[in-house]
């Protein structure tokens, strides 16, 4: 990650956990809503490998404020959501790494048991997809100049991947999580109802697999791959 | 482990040229015999293909030249190898020594091993097979018990492998043996490069479940190799089969085993499909579309020299599960008809009985997902 990303991150990590608290005021004071506006124009002059680290991190710490809507305009809010699910996801991994980790039962931490290794594997594995989703799609809206009708392909495969991870991830991170994991107290809760909720927004299932099903019978069986290969 | 940092794909050289030279070279020499070979082709032999692809310059691209190799850099090999992946063509006879036995007789071999074995790899003449398995050393490879005892006349081998896919037809056998008396689990264990036609070698086939004569038993009694044979450092086996498992892993090869049933099922639905057909390509198509993402990073983590054990392991687990899955979900929404005579249902009938070794040969399920368990810091 470049330095300058770094910092945007770091920046947006403070923000963020500030905004958990008291509202939008300290994102829009910050000026995350100027983050893809060209720095002529006195913005940040950010790309899409820019807001989707904000995302990652926004989907996080603050899940139900419209960091997405307040960067990005509307037709790019299925690619957004890619981003905020790809952050949930990340951090529901690391709360179920930490608490396996951590709580013990039968005399030694649940992580020891290969029961809970080979669940939180799959998870991991689905994660790591989703992760990978967001950032290809990023670097292709970053190669066509945010032109969401370019990057059609993508941000339905990628939505569409998104959406099909959040069950087996939400699932898992709840059963290696007990009973704790169930409460109003505990932070999972905090990153998997948004999931939930983003599953279904922008598009769910059925819409994006229609929408690319139907553009790959386009393409054939052989013109597939020359359209996977060629983009 | 880390969030997942994508490592950009960026091959030197013009990729698009050579995509388009590859495709243009196998549609005049790619066999056009029974569509059931394109699935799972990386387990179709066919030697006479190997031969003119390797002297096409597919074969040992990555190799030095001094070795009759190509010298390309690995990510072209990489574009090489999906390629003919995804074209279906049957690259089974020079695939394990293209991927990994040439690569690692470079790495860990002598220059008399260099010599005389990579420029037949290079060719496409030379094939290797995997010395791992044994009957009492599956998943637990490191319960090997074939034994090669150091002598004046060079190393005596005694013992079994199993499993070994394409020992039938290979001239040589990178085999992990126990070189050191009284050693236990993945100590003592060395790799010895071992001519097929020595004296003393028999191979006997098991014919697998579709009935195809893939993997064999090899047995070894008292066979004389020259103690020329020992790749690498005595002692050293466990770790340089690791390193080879890593090149196993990540590859193409490990979502694409399906592909000509994907393309089938496409070509099948017709430009207007039905909306059940239509979601389920979309969403076969997601899956493809991200696990490739996956391996062409991972694939570049290689390239620059590190060590994606986990990401390697997390493109097996998730390619592994979409080729094993993939003809599972077609059955469930085409009407095909087991003994239908269409392209549609001989690919369907031939990659459901296929499928179950997916997630089988190079590391099972369970191998693989506590690989990626203990890179979470698991265990």
């Amino acid at each position: 990650m470049s330095a300058a990303r770094e910092m945007l991150c770091d920046t947006a990590r403070a923000v963020f956990a500030e905004a958990a608290t008291v509202g939008m005021a300290p994102i829009d004071n910050a000026g995350f809503g100027l983050l893809l506006v060209p720095e002529e124009q006195g913005g940040f002059g950010g790309d899409w490998g820019d807001v989707n680290a904000v995302l990652q991190i926004s989907g996080v710490l603050v899940p139900g404020l419209p960091v997405a809507a307040l960067i990005a305009n509307a037709s790019l809010q299925p690619a957004a959501a890619v981003s905020l699910m790809a952050g949930a996801m990340g951090h529901s991994l690391a709360l179920s790494i930490e608490h396996v980790n951590t709580r013990q039962q039968f005399g030694r931490p649940l992580g020891k048991f290969q029961a809970v290794q080979q669940s939180l594997a799959v998870m991991a594995c689905e994660v790591r997809a989703v992760e990978a989703a967001a950032a290809v799609l990023a670097a292709r809206l970053d190669a066509v100049g945010l032109d969401p009708l370019a990057a059609d392909f993508e941000i339905a495969a990628a939505k569409l991947r998104a959406n099909r991870a959040v069950g087996v991830v939400t699932s898992v991170a709840h059963q290696v999580h007990g009973a704790i994991g169930f409460t109003r107290e505990y932070d999972l809760s905090r990153v998997t109802i948004p999931l939930m909720r983003w599953r279904g927004e922008h598009g769910n299932d059925a819409y994006w697999a229609q929408i690319l099903g139907r553009q790959v019978a386009g393409f054939g069986g052989r013109g597939l791959w020359e359209a996977l290969t060629a983009r | 482990m880390q969030g997942f940092a994508l490592y950009p794909f960026d091959p030197p050289g013009d990729i698009a040229a050579l995509r388009a030279e590859l495709r243009a070279w196998l549609a005049v020499n790619q066999p056009q015999g029974d569509i059931v070979a394109r699935a799972n082709c990386w387990a179709s032999f066919d030697a006479d293909f190997s031969r003119a692809l390797g002297a096409a310059g597919y074969v040992g691209m990555t190799l030095p030249t001094r070795y009759g190799g190509g010298d390309r850099h690995p990510l072209e090999r990489y574009v090489v190898i999906e390629e003919l992946l995804a074209a279906g063509a049957p690259v089974g006879a020079h695939w394990i020594a293209d991927r990994q036995t040439g690569p690692l007789i470079l790495r860990y071999g002598s220059e008399e091993q260099r010599q005389r074995y990579l420029p037949g790899i290079a060719k496409g003449e030379l094939f290797a097979c995997i010395g791992l398995s044994e009957p009492g050393a599956g998943s637990d490879l490191a319960a090997v018990r074939t034994t090669a005892r150091e002598t004046a006349e060079g190393w005596r081998i005694n013992g079994q492998k199993i499993w070994t896919t394409g020992a039938h037809f290979s001239h040589i056998m990178l085999a992990l043996v126990r070189t050191e008396d009284g050693s236990e689990r993945n100590a003592g264990l060395s790799q010895l490069l071992i001519d097929l036609d020595t004296p003393g070698i028999t191979i006997r086939p098991i014919i697998d479940m579709a009935g195809h004569h893939d993997f064999n038993e090899v047995f070894f009694d008292d066979v004389l190799v020259p103690h020329g044979a020992l790749v690498g450092t005595r002692g050293q086996g466990w770790q340089q089969v690791t390193a080879e498992l890593g090149l196993e892993r990540s590859g193409p090869e490990r979502y694409l085993s399906s592909h000509a049933l994907l393309a089938a099922l496409i070509d099948a639905a017709g430009a207007d499909p039905d909306p059940a057909v239509a979601a389920l390509i979309g969403e076969l198509t997601a899956e493809l579309w991200t696990l490739r993402q996956l391996s062409m990073s991972t694939a570049a983590k290689l390239a620059a020299g590190e060590d994606p054990m986990v990401e390697a392991s997390v493109v097996k687990e998730l390619g592994n599960a979409f080729e094993q899955d993939m003809p599972r979900r077609v059955q469930a929404i085409v009407t095909s008809g087991w003994d239908d005579a269409d392209d549609l249902a001989r690919l369907l009938r031939a990659l459901l009985i296929a499928s179950p070794s997916f997630s089988l040969r190079g590391g099972t399920r369970e191998v693989i997902r506590g690989i990626i368990a203990r890179g979470l810091g698991l265990r």
